[in-house]
C-alpha cells in the first residue's frame, strides 16, 4: 500500500513534467510576432474564452447539445474528484463525512456522464467516424478511474485498486489525448487573444462606428 | 477522396503522378507553417464533434466528413505521425498517417471542398482551436507543389501576371472609370463631380473588386456618389487597383505578400495617408490583417473598410440620408473575413439604421453568422460548385425566414454567391451591396459648391 501512494505522487508528479515538457517543446516551434495593428483588445477575448464564452447562451455548439456539455461538465468535475481523491487517500487524509459525501456525488455524476458520452462516441455514425481507438481508451480508463473511485470510497477493500488505476491513469495523461487537460488553456487563450485582438470578441458591440 | 482513382481531373492526375520529392516538399512547407500556437491547437482536439453542426457544409449534407473536427484530424493525422511518441510508435491507436497520395488526396478533396475558411467552427469549439488557420497551413503545403484547383490558382496567377485578378488592363481600367465619370456626372446634375485617378497627394486610395468593374460598376459610382458628397480627397491608382488578393485562399504566403504589397506600396508612391478598401471580405482581411504579416512590417499607412469610412461620414454629418428612399424589408448578410475574422461587426449596421427605413436582423447574425458557401476561393473552384450551392442552403434558408426583400452584404463575393443561391433556391430577393443603398438614400443638391473638390 504504501508503495502505491508513493506511486501516486511519484506519477502524478512525472506526468506533470512531462506535460510541461510537451508545452516546452510546443513552444520550441516558435511563435510569430504580429505586426498588424490590433483593432480591439486580447485581454477581453482572454476573458471571454475562460468565461462568457463558454457558456450555453453564448456558445452555440453548447446550446445545440446542452445535454452533451451537462455531461461534459460532470465528466470533468468527476475526474478531479478522483484526482483529489487518490491524492488524499495517497497522502492518508482524513476526509470529514460531509466532503465525503459530496465526493461521492461527484464521482457518481462525473461517472454516469463518461459512460454516456462514451457510449455516444459509440453509437453515433458521425463520432464514430471522428474517433480513433485513443478516443475510446481515454475515454475507458477515465470512467474506470472515477468508478474505482468511488468504489473505493465505500469499500476499503478496492483502495489498491483505485490507486493502480490512478498511476496508470497519471501516467497515461501525457501520451494520449488526455494531455488536452493542458493545451485546453493554452488553446482557449489563443482563441481569445485572436478575437478580441480582431475587435470580434467579446460579443457585439451596439451598431455605432 | 470522392475523385474516382482513374478520374481524369488534371488535379488528381497530379497526385497520382506525386514525387517523393514533392512529399518531402509538402511536408517541408506544411513543417514551415507550424507554429507553438498550431501546434499547441493541434495537441488539443478530443475529436468531441461539438463543432460539426456549425459548419453550413455539415449542416447541408450531413456528411461526416464535412464536420469541422474531420477536417482538422486530416492534417492533425499527419502530424502526429512525425510529432508525437506514440502517433510514430502505436500509429493506428492514435489515428496518425503517413503523407501519402492517399491522404494528399483527401487533403484537396476536404480541405480545398469543404472549407470556405470561414472560421464558424472557432467560435463552437470547446478547445476554441483556430481550425481555419490550419486548413490554410495545408493548403499552403499544398499549394507548394502545384496542387490548388485550378480555377483559384489561376485567379492568384492572373493577379500576379497582370496586377488584379481578371486581367483587366490599365486601359480598360481607365476607360471604365471615364465611363462612370459621366454617367455620375449626369445623374448628380454637377459638372464637377470626379472618380479621380492617380491623384497625387490624395488623403485616401480606394481599392475596389475587379468585378466591380467588369459586372457591378454601379458598385464603383456609388462609392463615387459617396465620396463627393462628403467632400473627400480621394483616388483610384491607375495601375494597382485590386483589393482582392486570392492568396489568401490558395496559402500561397508569397504571392498574398505580392498582391497586397502592391496596393500598400501604390498608396505610399501617391502619397494618401489611408488605404480605404471596397465591400470585399476577403480583402479585407488580407490587406489589414494578414498583409503585414505576409510582409513581415506593419503597413505604414492606416487600412481601413469603405463601411468604416461611410459610418464616420455619417456620424460627423458629412452624408444627408433619407431613408425613406428605401422603404422595402432589408437584411445584412455578414461576410466572415470582414465579420468574424475582421471586426467589423457594427459599422453596416449603424450605416444601415440610417440609410434603410426597414430592417430585420438575421438569425444568427454578427460574429455568429453562417457563411453563404461563396468564401475560401469556392467561387473560383469550379470543380467544388455543386457542394457550394448544396452548402449555402443553409444561408438561403436563413434569409427566406427574415421575409426580406433585399439582401445587402458588404461583399463581392458574397453577392455572386448569393446571386446564385437567389436563382438557385428561388429566393426572389435584390442583392445590394451596402454602398449601393447608401447612394440611393444620398441627398444631393444639384450643383452644391464644394471647396474640397478641385474645380475641373
Amino acid at each position: 500500500m504504501a508503495i502505491l501512494r508513493t506511486g501516486v505522487f511519484i506519477s502524478l508528479l512525472a506526468s506533470l513534467f512531462l506535460l510541461t515538457l510537451q508545452v516546452f517543446r510546443t513552444l520550441n516551434f516558435g511563435r510569430r510576432r504580429l505586426h498588424s495593428e490590433a483593432h480591439g483588445n486580447r485581454w477581453k477575448g482572454v476573458a471571454y474564452a475562460f468565461g462568457r464564452g463558454m457558456m450555453p447562451w453564448e456558445k452555440e455548439s453548447a446550446a445545440r447539445h446542452l445535454p452533451t456539455y451537462i455531461a461534459g461538465i460532470l465528466y470533468h468535475g468527476g475526474i478531479f474528484a478522483a484526482i483529489f481523491w487518490a491524492l488524499v487517500l495517497a497522502a492518508t487524509i482524513h476526509l470529514p463525512r460531509a466532503w465525503l459525501f459530496f465526493l461521492q456525488v461527484a464521482l457518481a455524476a462525473g461517472f454516469s456522464a463518461g459512460v454516456g458520452l462514451l457510449a455516444k462516441r459509440a453509437i453515433k455514425p458521425e463520432m464514430r467516424h471522428l474517433s480513433c481507438p485513443d478516443d475510446f481508451i481515454a475515454n475507458s480508463l477515465a470512467d474506470l478511474f472515477i468508478l474505482s473511485g468511488l468504489l473505493a470510497s465505500r469499500i476499503e477493500a478496492v483502495i489498491p485498486v483505485f490507486l493502480t488505476v490512478a498511476i496508470i491513469t497519471f501516467l497515461s495523461m501525457p501520451l494520449g489525448k488526455i494531455r488536452h487537460c493542458f493545451f485546453f488553456f493554452y488553446s482557449r487563450f489563443l482563441f481569445g487573444s485572436y478575437f478580441g485582438r480582431r475587435g470580434v470578441l467579446p460579443g457585439t458591440r451596439p451598431a455605432k462606428p | 477522396m470522392t475523385m474516382p482513382p482513374n478520374s481524369s481531373d488534371p488535379l488528381f492526375e497530379r497526385i497520382r503522378g506525386l514525387s517523393e520529392k514533392d512529399r518531402q516538399k509538402i511536408f517541408k512547407v506544411f513543417r514551415e507553417k507550424l507554429d507553438a500556437d498550431a501546434v499547441a491547437y493541434l495537441n488539443s482536439c478530443v475529436h468531441c464533434g461539438l463543432c460539426a453542426d456549425s459548419c453550413h457544409y455539415y449542416l447541408a449534407t450531413g456528411e461526416p466528413e464535412a464536420a469541422p473536427a474531420a477536417k482538422l484530424d486530416l492534417v492533425n493525422k499527419i502530424f502526429k505521425k512525425r510529432y508525437t511518441l506514440l502517433g510514430r510508435t502505436l500509429p493506428q491507436l492514435v489515428g496518425a498517417r503517413e503523407l501519402s497520395r492517399e491522404t494528399v488526396g483527401e487533403w484537396v478533396d476536404s480541405l480545398f471542398g469543404r472549407c470556405t475558411l470561414c472560421g464558424r467552427c472557432s467560435l463552437s469549439c470547446t478547445m476554441g482551436i483556430n481550425i481555419f488557420s490550419l486548413i490554410r497551413a495545408a493548403r499552403s503545403a499544398l499549394a507548394a507543389v502545384g496542387l490548388v484547383p485550378p480555377g483559384l490558382q489561376s485567379t492568384v496567377d492572373t493577379a500576379i501576371r497582370t496586377g488584379n485578378n481578371m486581367g483587366i488592363s490599365k486601359e480598360n481600367w481607365l476607360e471604365t472609370v471615364a465611363w462612370l465619370e459621366e454617367e455620375l456626372r449626369n445623374e448628380v446634375g454637377d459638372g464637377r463631380v470626379r472618380l479621380p485617378v492617380d491623384r497625387e497627394g490624395a488623403r485616401i486610395l480606394y481599392a475596389i473588386n475587379p468585378r466591380e468593374a467588369m459586372f457591378f460598376p454601379l458598385s464603383i459610382s456609388a462609392v463615387g456618389k459617396i465620396f463627393h458628397a462628403a467632400g473627400e480627397d480621394w483616388t483610384f491608382s491607375s495601375t494597382n487597383f485590386d483589393v482582392t488578393n486570392y492568396g489568401l485562399y490558395n496559402g500561397d504566403d508569397e504571392a498574398a505578400g505580392i498582391m497586397s504589397g502592391r496596393l500598400l506600396q501604390a498608396a505610399k508612391k501617391l502619397g494618401c495617408s489611408e488605404l480605404v478598401l471596397a465591400e470585399c471580405g476577403h480583402g479585407f482581411n488580407s490587406n489589414r490583417w494578414q498583409a503585414p504579416e505576409w510582409l513581415g512590417k506593419k503597413s505604414g499607412v492606416k487600412v481601413r473598410s469603405i463601411l468604416q469610412v461611410v459610418a464616420e461620414y455619417i456620424r460627423d454629418g458629412r452624408l444627408r440620408l433619407d431613408s425613406s428612399r428605401n422603404m422595402k424589408i432589408h437584411t445584412l448578410h455578414d461576410p466572415c473575413n470582414l465579420v468574424r475574422l475582421g471586426g467589423i461587426i457594427g459599422e453596416q449596421r449603424y450605416i444601415l439604421k440610417h440609410a434603410v427605413r426597414n430592417f430585420i436582423e438575421m438569425t444568427p447574425h454578427g460574429e455568429k453568422n453562417y457563411c453563404c458557401g461563396g468564401g475560401g476561393g469556392q467561387l473560383a473552384m469550379t470543380n467544388f460548385a455543386k457542394r457550394r450551392i448544396e452548402a449555402g442552403k443553409i444561408k438561403a434558408d436563413q434569409i427566406q425566414k427574415t421575409g426580406a426583400a433585399v439582401v445587402v452584404t458588404p461583399c463581392h463575393n458574397c453577392i455572386d454567391q448569393l446571386m446564385e443561391l437567389n436563382k438557385h433556391y428561388k429566393l426572389g430577393v435584390e442583392i445590394k451591396s451596402v454602398c449601393e443603398i447608401v447612394a440611393d438614400a444620398l441627398v444631393i443638391e444639384p450643383m452644391k459648391t464644394n471647396s474640397a473638390l478641385p474645380a475641373i
